[in-house]
């Protein structure tokens, strides 16, 4: 299971599918010989799980197999963008499940369906203090080189109840699963345990700051057999960069098929022009900032000298 | 009604943001202080990031002590003589301050050591002024009148070389503790992102023996050319200098610098620094406080900005 963790996510993506192409093939072989990659084991099945997939377990001797269920997903925004009003913005990720072997009155999670949109990696700097001589100091510290500047998270029921940890790892799904890899040039060698602590930190930290987000316990819902929705709050502190949206379908424990869309989160209008102005030409922002203090400085006393003289 | 700042990335309720800029302006036009002391630590409460906190802070005490200083100049309190002596140290001092800073990042000790600074800075002159404010007060309140200025009183100020006539501080002094106190103060401003007035304004007063109504101009006088230079650096150099969230700041504060300096001058000198003491003493608290308290959250994270 550690041996998936370096996997990259597209490569994960492809293996996903193409498991799912050999179980079709494999005549649905489904419960007891689905092991891709070797990540999720049978004991990580709830024994609940077992009571709904009695259905198709009679096909089980037909010679002809059932089409292969297929995620497909969209974002109802495509483009954010981030004005002067922004405030956040919510956006809705909805989807079908083509070939959907749902019963009509599914309720009873016969598939579940996980969303997980996620922003940027950034690199973070996580420091911790101790107690020195009765003051509270920075005392170590870690680098992360790749922490995703924001990750919310929807599902049809609470990811644990969904799948194993191993599969989970896999994909980078729920907080405890966020890809974080320390910088190799950590100075001083640091437990595991230790640098756990400081994975929790970033994880508890971010949660503070309401960017990463677990949406409400139903977060996907479905409607009929096949058609599912979430809606995901981007928080107005939300740093603004491209936010990938990755949909992924679920059945007993395993990924059947995922799908990924983009959103584009963008400055638009003065923010952009004042955003763009002070990162492209800061002389010139500097001292349109000082005349600009000065100006105003100025305005104001001479504003209240005709008022109190 | 809520805006969004293009520099630090966040959305802000512009009533709040008017209002600790106007809070901020009264203690401003009020004690001669440029009130980065306490803008600071507010806009980082406030979840501004610490970084663009100090830029933009550099920014809205210049317009604040643009307006204060004017209005302190057309009272005839300022002594620009005295006050292009500190800011000549003011520019040397922030030159010195900023290479300081860049080595305290690279050690992962900034901080703390601001944090230091500032219970260090504030808990001694508040103390100092705390407790020379209230002498004065008692000895004021039988009513009898205050004894003059003894002009012919002498200290080891006065031995120094480089004399210079301050004609509206009715000083000859040497130029050299002046614009000691002058580098001090900038060297201040770059590494705490504060004006520097607080320790300015008491620094004249006891060691220079500048009048307490001119101390105020003449500091401002200072604070206005240091903080313009130090908003200058902060754009250039780190890009964090929010012109939104300034002007937010600014059109509160310049309103607050106003009524300050109106509400200032009807208290009597001893007054105004009896209040300013016990300010700068709470903040000293607050500040020592979280030093030393076992806090809630062992764990900070911040960008790798900074760092190396």
């Amino acid at each position: 299971m550690a041996g998936n963790r370096t996997r990259m996510i597209g490569v994960r993506f492809a293996a996903a599918s193409c498991a799912a192409l050999m179980l079709a093939q494999s005549a649905l072989a489904q419960g007891l010989q689905k092991a891709p990659a070797g990540a999720p084991l049978q004991r990580n099945l709830p024994p609940v799980l077992m009571g709904p997939r009695q259905p198709p377990a009679p096909t089980l001797a037909e010679p002809r197999p059932p089409p292969v269920e297929k995620v497909e997903a969209d974002v109802s925004t495509r483009s954010v963008e981030v004005t002067t009003g922004f405030t956040g913005h919510e956006i809705l990720v909805f989807g079908a499940i083509d070939h959907s072997q749902q019963p009509d009155d599914a309720t009873d999670n016969y598939y579940d369906v996980v969303v997980v949109v996620e922003g940027t990696p950034y690199p973070v700097v996580v420091r911790r203090k101790s107690d020195v001589a009765g003051v509270w100091i920075n005392t170590s510290s870690v680098l992360f080189a790749s922490v995703p500047s924001f990750y919310a998270i929807a599902s049809t029921r609470p990811i644990d109840q969904i799948a194993g940890p191993g599969v989970l790892e896999v994909n980078s799904i729920g907080f405890a699963h966020i890809k974080m890899t320390p910088s190799p040039g950590i100075r001083w060698k640091l437990s595991e345990y230790e640098l756990a602590g400081f994975k929790a930190a970033v994880i508890r930290l971010k949660q503070k700051e309401h960017l990463y987000i677990v949406e409400s316990k139903d977060g996907v819902t479905f409607t009929g057999r096949s058609l599912f929705r979430s809606t995901i709050s981007l928080p107005g502190n939300v740093p603004v960069g491209p936010l990938v949206a990755r949909t992924y379908l679920f059945r007993n424990g395993e990924v059947l098929s995922a799908h990924i869309a983009r959103v584009k989160l963008e400055r638009k209008g003065i923010e952009r022009v004042l955003h763009d102005f002070a990162f492209r030409d800061p002389f010139a922002y500097g001292v349109i900032a000082v005349m600009l203090a000065v100006i105003a400085g100025l305005a104001g006393s001479m504003m209240f000298r005709r008022e109190t003289a | 009604m809520n805006i969004y700042l293009p520099i630090a990335e966040m959305s802000v309720n512009v009533a709040v943001f008017l209002g600790m800029g106007c809070a901020v302006g009264f203690l401003s036009g009020m004690f001669g202080v440029g009130g980065g002391f306490l803008l600071t630590p507010l806009l980082i409460f406030m979840g501004v990031p610490s970084a663009v906190a100090v830029g933009t802070g550099s920014m809205q005490i210049l317009a604040s002590s643009v307006a204060g200083g004017i209005a302190q100049y057309r009272r005839k309190n300022v002594d620009i003589k005295m006050g292009l002596v500190l800011v000549g140290g003011g520019v040397v001092g922030a030159v010195i301050g900023v290479a300081l800073v860049r080595i305290l990042r690279q050690i992962g000790q900034f901080d703390l050591f601001v944090s230091l600074s500032y219970v260090l800075f504030l808990g001694a002159v508040g103390g100092l002024m705390l407790i020379e404010s209230i002498g004065t007060i008692r000895r004021a309140r039988p009513g009898q009148p205050l004894p003059a200025r003894k002009t012919g009183q002498h200290s080891w100020v006065h031995g120094l070389p480089f004399k210079m006539r301050f004609n509206r501080s009715k000083l000859y002094i040497s130029a050299v503790p002046a614009a000691l106190i002058g580098a001090f103060v900038g060297f201040m401003a770059a590494l705490m992102g504060v004006g520097g007035g607080f320790v300015m304004v008491p620094a004249m007063i006891y060691l220079l023996r500048v009048p307490t109504s001119i101390v105020i101009g003449t500091s401002l006088f200072q604070i206005v050319f240091v903080m313009a230079a130090t908003t200058l650096l902060q754009a250039m150099q780190n890009k964090t200098v929010d012109v939104v969230l300034a002007l937010l700041l600014i059109v509160g504060g310049v309103v607050g610098a106003q009524l300050g300096v109106i509400a200032g001058a009807r208290l009597k000198g001893e007054q105004l620094r009896f209040l300013l003491a016990a300010l700068v003493l709470l903040v000293c608290l607050r500040i020592g406080w979280e030093l030393i308290a076992r806090p809630e959250e062992i764990y900070s994270i911040g960008p790798l900005l900074g760092v190396s």
